[in-house]
């Protein structure tokens, strides 16, 4: 008991314990890399919360979330089509397979090419890129299926609507969330990448133009900035899926029980 | 809870319409046979280029969309080009490199984190917050400190992936069977001993695993290192090409990408079946 308390405490104050280590190590830091940390806060407080919160945030996390949701919603109604309908499915599931090896950010020179340096291509990168995951899981979600759930459908005669919104697509759905977090990802990489390359708006293209300006400190802001929106999006989406999947997570505690 | 065992199964042929291989005969068309997947696949894949090529000779994109013909022309002319081949093969190089190095690194790490208590509650905090963070997020900083050249290729493709294969470890070590670990100690093994020959195998499967997850992302990596940082390789191959307005260049070398992902995603599944054909979650598919 006394072990498992002084491991609690471990884990609560080790990550201030690091950030109080960066701070103490960093404050007389002239290198040109690693610039003190109490710098890379004012910055951070500069740029992000008065300068361009408007002009650079807003924008990147607009794109972000256009992006994901359309991802999402796409990724599920292509897979479903292509997982129920069995000449579809055999047409275009090994060009699919070609397309999902595409490094996500690859596709944005194309997209450059197609639709120029503006918004749209942006959120057809991030779309484009991040359809995948969910796409693929919603098709294995689907095709993993019980049998026997299929055969209580038959024995129901349940018509192919009920059969496939409140039994196929349910049962699918903790492969479907898993593969939207995947999708949540490679949205977050794109939505960086497409302002990484070549354009002087957004998060990403502000750390990027930094780092060419050897702004250090303003350039790790910028990752500062970037980490927390990684890690802030990752923790929402478990849970809003947690609370979507309460059923299946409670389901499964009571099968570990039994 | 054995719903199926008391349930005639399958009658209803018509409604059904997701059926394993022999229940689609009803149709006349077994959509599962191999020949008809190729001959579909095949069929699929000519839709999707014609669909392409229709776009790109209607003009529907201006000038940014190449035709078929042209990417495929461009395509094997680079097949020719020994520069194309010197960044093909620097871009894989620099993936199976850092692989290797992410694999290492990750076991040692996930051994030393899974294994002694205490290591594991001071890290968790920062696994679980960088975790989710993604490499590109650093790679000003890599780009700031090594420049455009192979090394921050190298440093990025290892922030990217040893961290999460050192997550996958630990989780093999805690999956560890507590009665095969007591039962290597009631044999007298020592410490290191029970580590290499108990906690090692049993954590494999998660090893395999982390190397099927990490060897594309690896190659990912590479790619956006060449793209946005610069670096040698493909990645900046396709840069020069985009900004050169070299559109055809651009499709072939993406297409070039494409393949390589996939031969990357089942070269790695395939090489973790070999390795760990031993292992009961591996067994279940011989027949």
């Amino acid at each position: 008991m006394k072990r498992h308390l002084f491991n609690l405490a471990l884990a609560i104050t080790a990550p201030f314990v690091l950030i109080l280590a960066w701070f103490k190590a960093s404050s007389q830091s002239t290198n040109a890399f690693f610039p003190p940390l109490s710098d890379i806060l004012v910055r951070f407080a500069d740029l992000w919360i008065f300068e361009h919160f408007v002009s650079d945030i807003i924008p990147s996390m607009r794109n972000l979330i256009i992006g994901f949701a359309l991802a999402a919603v796409l990724g599920v109604v292509i897979g479903f089509i292509l997982a129920t309908v069995p000449v579809l499915r055999v047409l275009f599931e090994p060009s699919l397979h070609l397309l999902r090896g595409i490094p996500p950010v690859a596709l944005v020179p194309i997209l450059i090419t197609l639709v120029g340096f503006t918004d749209q291509m942006r959120i057809s990168s991030i779309v484009i890129a991040a359809v995948f995951p969910t796409l693929i899981a919603t098709m294995d979600g689907i095709k993993a299926v019980d049998a026997s759930l299929k055969d209580v459908c038959t024995v129901y005669r349940l018509d192919r609507k009920d059969r496939l919104l409140s039994v196929y697509l349910p049962s699918a759905s903790p492969q479907i969330a898993a593969g939207m977090q995947v999708s949540l990802l490679v949205a977050f990489i794109v939505m960086i990448a497409s302002e990484m390359m070549g354009t002087a708006q957004g998060i990403g293209a502000m750390t990027l133009l930094a780092q060419q300006t050897f702004m250090a400190a303003d350039m790790w802001a910028g990752i500062l900035l970037l980490g927390l929106i990684g890690f802030l999006s990752n923790v929402l989406f478990d849970l809003v899926k947690n609370r979507a999947l309460s059923w299946y997570i409670g389901s499964k505690k009571m099968e570990k029980v039994s | 809870m054995k719903r199926s065992s008391t349930v005639p199964s399958r009658r209803d042929g018509q409604t059904l319409s997701q059926k394993p291989g022999n229940q689609n005969e009803a149709r006349g068309i077994n959509y599962e046979s191999p020949a008809a997947k190729f001959g579909f696949g095949i069929l699929g894949a000519v839709l999707l280029l014609g669909l392409w090529q229709f776009a790109a000779i209607r003009g529907t994109f201006g000038n940014g969309l190449p035709t078929v013909s042209a990417t495929l022309i461009e395509l094997f002319a680079l097949f020719g080009n020994p520069e194309f081949w010197t960044d093909t093969f620097t871009t894989i190089w620099l993936a199976v490199l850092g692989m290797v190095i992410a694999v290492v690194a990750g076991v040692m790490l996930g051994l030393l984190i899974g294994t002694i208590d205490w290591v594991r509650y001071a890290t968790l905090a920062v696994t679980e917050f960088f975790k989710p963070i993604p490499p590109i997020v650093v790679l000003p900083l890599c780009v700031m400190i090594w420049g455009p050249t192979n090394t921050m290729a190298l440093a990025l493709v290892l922030l990217g992936t040893v961290l999460s294969t050192t997550i996958q470890v630990i989780a093999g070590v805690n999956d560890t069977d507590p009665v095969a670990l007591s039962t290597a100690r009631s044999y007298g093994m020592g410490r290191v001993e029970r580590l290499l020959r108990v906690t090692l195998p049993s954590a494999s499967p998660y090893i395999g695993t982390s190397v099927r997850i990490g060897a594309p992302a690896a190659l990912i990596i590479v790619v956006v290192a060449g793209l946005l940082g610069g670096a040698p390789g493909l990645g900046s191959a396709i840069y020069r090409s985009q900004s050169a307005g070299d559109f055809p260049q651009t499709y072939a070398l993406v297409l070039v990408l494409g393949v390589l992902g996939l031969v990357a995603q089942n070269l790695s599944s395939m090489i973790e079946r070999r390795v760990l054909h031993w292992h009961p979650a591996f067994r279940e598919d011989v027949k």
